[in-house]
């Protein structure tokens, strides 16, 4: 395997040498982040020193050069155990706080911490965003506590979430990740994980850190190329997800192509071990579930939907040469008379992503400009989504999610005989020590 | 009698002979030349042809837009035989000039030169122009796909302006390359920009005032009318 050197600060060389090793590594990458990374920390100090307090620990800030002293309070963030009844922590918590180099994005402040983490021979590592409102300091024993005590090589978070809140998520990320790779794993783009040194390294080996994986594709990537790799993966409960809105700049198509390029080139990467399974598994699931009420959301549908029909007239080249006759004429015979209608039903919305899977692999037009183009049929989808569960719980959301996921998995053959139309020959994932995830029940 | 044969008849004969010797080789080299030229030409617009289907030239161009555009200015050619036949025909001309070369007349020759001094521009103006083609197509569709994102409602007017500022500035390069009527091109390119950004402002602070205002108060000031937007999360 080819090792590849991240280049890190001199002072962060030094801090490391000083340091030396530790068996547990929790990264907090951040950008702007003042009005929050202070609880971030205190909650990372609590459960490292109530959770594992026998552990050699450090935390690694990874941030992009924030303007507004966040760096700052990470270093001067104190906890007062006393007050928290911990009365027995047995090492001091370690902190480096490191400026990232490389394309400006989360991925590049998680390369960073993974190299760290390479360094300091880390056994167990935890990555949780520095925007964060609801964190608490069980997340810390939840993401870690898999890798160090269940031999597992990834955790992925699951949250309570709105019915609203992770579209992208629900209706394309997940029914995808699920139908491709055949695991259930329902956050797979959710911000926090956990993962082995052994993952760390290999992700670190891949050349992916100039593309979209730098960015917002980071979280994406780190599941399919977990599951991709043969790592054990798992689920770990963490309760309601509340953050601050992403980074404001950021705007959708570009987050879009982000995500759905680096879900795109996994495939590519991927195709002998995705395109052979059929179905999916649960992903075991750690912690406590429990009901919790989260904040409601606002949308604007009408504006959707403008967006929408917007790209159907507009966008026509483009999406005929991206989608299937038969799919875009399905998309320009569901036109209704109201400007707030739009319905994109299940069967439909898969074959859209699977010929915009399809298109970018045979590289149809510049990728770019094709995962762009995908923007007004996402809010279309979007907005489809929104009026069928207008009024519908949160558990009937997620039945909901669970139809089009069990679509997604049953047109497979649609994607696999559009994508190649040679019969693949399977190969076993080799890259890490384990076989695939166990099969298990939903909940352990 | 005989003198008059000999000066009236036999002496322009001789003279004619004399001539055709000495022209005779050059005629003759001018027959080779041409002749292994046409064989130059069938070989290397061939192998050139051969080649770019190999590397998947059409393929390429068919990403790009540009069969399609063949298509509507109804050629039906693929653009690889369209090359092969560019290097046939450039390797046919550039042998018929040597070809007329070979006779060693003087304004042939002239002429000659001054066809070969122009090839480079010929060739450095059609390169603008293709390069022009392919830019403008790539620029205009991210411009349509940026516009259509951004919710403004003339986007295909927009991404139409960019592909064809794009292929006239292009076009205009192209002219003052080839030495074609140089400064009205330049001038003409000027007045005629000038005009459309001038029409556009004017445009645009008349018609659009406010439009323009909504977009600096969403840029500079915090955003009021939250009735219109949503806090959607997508990730």
């Amino acid at each position: 395997m080819n090792t590849h050197i991240t280049p890190l600060t001199t002072p962060t060389e030094a801090r490391i040498q000083d340091i030396g090793s530790a068996e547990i590594l929790v990264g907090i990458p951040s950008y702007n982040n003042a009005d929050t990374v202070g609880h971030v920390v205190r909650a990372v100090s609590v459960g490292l020193a109530k959770h594992f307090p026998g552990h050699r620990a450090v935390l690694v800030n990874s941030d992009g050069g924030s303007s507004d002293g966040t760096p700052a309070i990470v270093a001067r963030t104190v906890v007062d155990f006393q007050h928290l009844f911990i009365g027995d922590q047995q090492s001091i918590l370690h902190r480096i706080i490191t400026p990232y180099h490389g394309i400006p994005g989360k991925g590049s402040a998680f390369r960073t911490i993974f190299e760290i983490a390479r360094r300091l021979k880390a056994r167990a590592c935890a990555v949780v965003d520095a925007d964060l409102r609801s964190i608490s300091p069980e997340w810390i024993e939840l993401l870690l506590r898999p890798i160090m005590e269940g031999g597992y090589d990834y955790v992925a978070p699951y949250y309570l979430r709105h019915k609203y809140d992770g579209t992208i998520t629900n209706s394309l990320a997940y029914p995808l990740t699920r139908a491709l790779y055949g695991q259930r794993i329902r956050q797979p783009i959710g911000g926090e994980f956990g993962f082995s040194g052994a993952l760390a390294a290999h992700y670190l080996d891949q050349h992916v850190w100039e593309s979209e994986v730098a960015r917002f594709g980071i979280d994406i990537w780190m599941t399919t190329e977990a599951i991709a790799s043969g790592a054990r993966v798992c689920q770990s409960f963490l309760g309601a997800k509340i953050h601050n809105s992403k980074d404001p700049a950021a705007d959708l198509s570009a987050m879009l192509m982000q995500v759905v390029g680096a879900l795109f080139a996994s495939m590519e990467q991927h195709e002998s071990i995705w395109s052979p399974r059929e179905g999916s598994q649960p992903v075991p699931l750690f912690g406590f579930p429990y009901e919790v009420g989260v904040e409601p959301i606002h949308v604007n549908v009408e504006r959707m939907v403008s967006h929408y029909r917007q790209g159907l007239t507009d966008l026509e080249p483009i999406w005929r040469r991206i989608l299937a006759d038969d799919t875009f004429t399905q998309l320009r015979g569901l036109q209704g008379p109201s400007n707030t209608d739009c319905r994109i039903p299940d069967e439909l919305w898969v074959q859209v992503v699977y010929d915009a899977a399809t298109a970018y692999h045979q590289q149809v037009m510049p990728r770019e400009h094709l995962l762009k183009a995908l923007t007004p049929l996402y809010l279309g989808r979007t907005a489809s989504f929104v009026h069928a569960t207008q009024g519908l719980t949160s558990t009937e959301a997620e039945q909901k999610i669970e139809a089009l996921c069990q679509t997604f998995e049953r047109m497979k053959p649609y994607l696999v005989e559009r994508w190649q139309p040679q019969a693949l020959q399977p190969a076993a994932p080799a890259l890490l020590h384990h076989t695939t995830t166990d099969a298990g029940g939903e909940h352990e | 009698m005989n003198d008059f044969i000999n000066q009236a008849l036999l002496e322009p004969l001789k003279l004619l002979g004399r001539h055709m010797l000495t022209v005779l080789p050059n005629v003759l080299a001018m027959g080779i030349i041409l002749l292994g030229g046409m064989f130059t030409a069938w070989a290397l617009g061939s192998f050139v042809e051969r080649l770019f289907r190999v590397i998947g030239f059409d393929h390429l161009c068919n990403r790009l837009g540009m069969n399609a555009a063949l298509l509507r200015g109804g050629v039906k050619t693929d653009p690889s035989r369209l090359v092969g036949r560019a290097i046939y025909w450039t390797v046919i001309v550039l042998a018929s000039i040597a070809a007329l070369g070979a006779l060693n007349l003087t304004p042939i020759n002239k002429f000659a030169q001054s066809l070969l001094a122009y090839v480079p521009h010929m060739v450095t103006a059609a390169v603008i122009l293709l390069a022009g083609y392919f830019l403008s197509n790539f620029a205009s569709q991210a411009v349509l796909i940026a516009a259509v994102n951004a919710g403004l409602p003339p986007a295909r007017l927009i991404a139409a302006c960019s592909r064809w500022g794009l292929q006239i500035l292009a076009g205009a390069m192209a002219l003052e390359q080839l030495g074609i009527a140089e400064h009205i091109v330049v001038v003409g390119f000027g007045i005629t920009w000038g005009g459309i950004v001038l029409a556009g402002a004017i445009a645009f602070g008349l018609g659009a005032a406010d439009l323009a205002k909504e977009f600096l108060e969403r840029r500079l000031v915090a955003r009021s009318k939250s009735s219109t937007v949503d806090d959607l999360r997508h990730l």
